[in-house]
């Protein structure tokens, strides 16, 4: 019971400082109830306590006031806000009028039970069990229905396939994880009617443009979970996010980062790498060079971004650590001979992930930034699969997809974007940028535009650049060509399509988002048939071996 | 020129750098030991206590650190702290600064008894 009173009136504090200090200071207060037993000892203690709110409560917020600055109008609608700006103690006069003060302070009491209500226990994450999984995925609404997998990388070549689900009377695709120089025609998903859209913004609310650095630390501040739609093997992008895990901040605030590059096999010798102990390269790297949900070879940015986390760590020694948490199926290619044997693993490559964010990061209450592909994040008609498990379970995110200044078509270019910092992140809610259609944006104006608003796909946009400086970073051509990791990346791309396929590339650089083509590219022959969809991906996921 | 928030460093930072002279500490040891060291006489609640270690942090007076077995994926962590040696410094000077005091109130003769 008292330990529920000093929860309530903690929550008077900051939500900066809540989120950094909560758990402490509940410990250290439930050490104490235990320790200071007897009446004497506890009538102590709860003078201490109003000492300690009485004089921490004005120096916190005195010291969160920069912050509030800040804040999004979305937060201050739901947050009460202490608007205690001055950096000066209080003067006397404020003082002398303690009468009014309690009348405010029994106002905001008022207000912050009505908070109080969308509050989130600073201890308790409950996630949904098995069953609620698979309820989820078998209710045909979510994203799992639509199974990314890495296509040929003939100049980062796309196709999508479609084939038939017996689960639901649509039909699954199975698109590619970047797109080239086939036509991508990518196959974007209506919103339905009736979808929730938020009425309209008048176009000339302008949107607050912060730096992508401030503003994903800063995301961190209201929410446990940040959620990355990225594009995939994007330089820009990447650069950016080695930038990001060095900072003192991000490094503050974040535990782990689950990346859908990386194969769940090799979760230990990630874990070490990225502590910093000597792990043979060729070990680690397992990791994202045997991914399931990518078949081609890998772009050498996820590689980088690994090394990046790692020298993070190692220069800051000590201090607080951050984890990368692998949220590929655990698929063995040594093990897998045939279309068969892989379908499991990329039937359910959605769910996967949402479990490894249920287990490794919401079950140990820790706080996560979730990079995967834009397609599997993106809300189309409600949250995906990902999101949905998660908030189920407890979390809160703040999603962020990448997107460009391609507003229409392809030519369809916004100048707009023109003076905006670059890396920089936008929140969508109630301005101009929120009203584009979320498609062109976040497909560099290869989808066509829907009824999907960007409002009602993310929380916020990230831009790294204008679309045509955007670059796709490949894997050189002499890791592959003849030699027996290239060998094997044939094998697998064989298995996964049902015929060889050319993915070798002279350029380690092309554009992120090439013109779409007019005719399918086929090198003068007929297109391929596609491979029968393997029985198997109505199989669950077989039992998860030791990690390597 | 931004004023720093402890300066001048106020009583309970003062008390926390004194307890983290001899080795890493988390929340709860940290206010016992200034319990300790001031006879009971300042007992830092929640508030106080991490709210000082916020500002200390942040002047890079203390460190977070991570103990053996804490990093370890699954384990619940919980934080310890370090003096810096910027703390270190810290603490000498303002303990300087108080024997300064000190001295004077003894010239003076308004100390009984034989004190530092």
């Amino acid at each position: 019971m008292s330990e529920k009173v000093y929860a309530l009136l903690f929550r008077l504090y900051p939500a900066q400082f809540r989120e950094a200090y909560g758990d402490e200071a509940m410990q250290l207060f439930h050490e104490r109830a235990r320790d200071e037993q007897g009446m004497w000892a506890k009538l102590r203690f709860w003078m201490d306590l109003a000492v300690d709110l009485a004089t921490s409560l004005p120096r916190t917020h005195r010291r969160s006031a920069p912050m509030l600055a800040g804040v999004s109008p979305q937060s201050i609608g739901v947050a009460p806000q202490f608007h205690v700006l001055q950096p000066e103690a209080p003067r006397l006069r404020a003082i002398a009028c303690g009468g009014m003060l309690s009348v405010v302070a029994f106002g905001a009491i008022l207000i912050w039970f009505g908070y109080s209500r969308n509050y989130r226990e600073l201890h308790t994450v409950q996630g949904p069990t098995k069953h609620d999984l698979l309820a989820l995925s078998r209710s045909g609404r979510h994203s799992n229905a639509r199974t990314e997998s890495e296509m040929p990388g003939t100049a980062a070549a796309s196709d999508e396939s479609e084939i038939e689900d017996s689960r639901r009377p649509a039909k699954v695709v199975l698109s590619s994880w970047r797109s080239g120089s086939e036509p991508r025609g990518f196959q974007s998903t209506p919103a339905l009617p009736g979808a929730s859209q938020s009425p309209a913004v008048p176009q000339t609310v302008q949107p607050k443009v912060q730096g992508a650095t401030s503003a994903m630390t800063e995301a961190f501040s209201d929410h446990d979970v940040v959620m990355l739609g990225e594009a995939h093997a994007d330089k820009q992008e990447y650069e950016w996010l080695n930038e990001l895990v060095m900072n003192r901040d991000f490094d503050q605030r974040v535990d782990d980062i689950v990346v859908e590059f990386g194969n769940s096999l090799y979760q230990k010798s990630v874990d070490r790498y990225i502590a910093g102990e000597d792990v043979p390269i060729e070990q680690v790297g397992k990791a994202w060079r045997n991914m399931i949900g990518a078949v081609g070879p890998p772009s050498p940015v996820y590689g980088e971004f690994y090394a990046a986390v790692r020298a993070a760590n190692m220069k800051r020694r000590g201090k607080h650590q951050m984890r990368i948490v692998l949220g590929d199926p655990y698929g063995d290619w040594e093990k897998i001979k045939d279309a068969e044997d892989l379908g499991p693993y990329l039937a359910h490559r959605d769910e996967w992930y949402a479990q490894v964010v249920k287990d490794e990061v919401l079950a140990k209450h820790r706080r996560a930034l979730l990079i995967m592909g834009s397609g599997h994040f993106l809300r189309r008609n409600g949250p995906g699969l990902v999101e949905s498990t998660i908030r189920a379970a407890g979390a809160n995110p703040y999603l962020i997809v990448m997107g460009t200044n391609a507003v229409g078509g392809y030519d369809n270019l916004d100048q707009r974007f023109d003076s905006w910092p670059i890396p920089a992140i936008v929140a969508l809610a109630g301005n101009w940028v929120g009203e584009l259609p979320a498609m062109p944006v976040v497909t560099g104006g290869m989808a066509p535009a829907t009824p999907l608003k960007l409002s009602a796909a993310a929380d916020a946009l990230l831009y790294v650049g204008p679309r045509d400086s955007l670059i796709e970073v490949r894997m050189p051509r002499a890791e592959l060509d003849g030699t027996p990791y290239g060998n094997e990346i044939a094998r697998r791309l064989a298995i996964q399509m049902g015929h060889p396929v050319s993915f070798l590339s002279d350029q380690t650089e092309v554009p992120q988002f090439p013109r779409p083509q007019t005719q399918p590219q086929t090198n003068g022959g007929p297109r391929p048939a596609l491979p029968p969809m393997p029985k198997s991906i109505h199989d669950p996921l077989p039992p998860r071996p030791p990690s390597q | 020129m931004p004023k720093r928030k402890l300066d001048p460093l106020p009583s309970a930072a003062f008390q926390i750098l004194l307890a983290l002279t001899d080795g890493d500490h988390h929340g709860y040891s940290i206010m016992r030991r200034v319990e300790e060291q001031t006879s009971g006489h300042m007992r830092l609640g929640p508030g106080t206590l991490y709210s000082s270690i916020q500002a200390m942090l942040e002047e890079e007076l203390i460190e977070e650190v991570t103990r053996r077995g804490d990093s370890e994926p699954g384990h619940e962590r919980r934080r310890y702290y370090r003096l810096t040696a910027i703390g270190r410094k810290r603490a000498r000077s303002e303990a300087e600064k108080l024997a300064d005091v000190l001295r004077v109130a003894r010239a003076r003769k308004i100390l009984r008894g034989d004190y530092v």
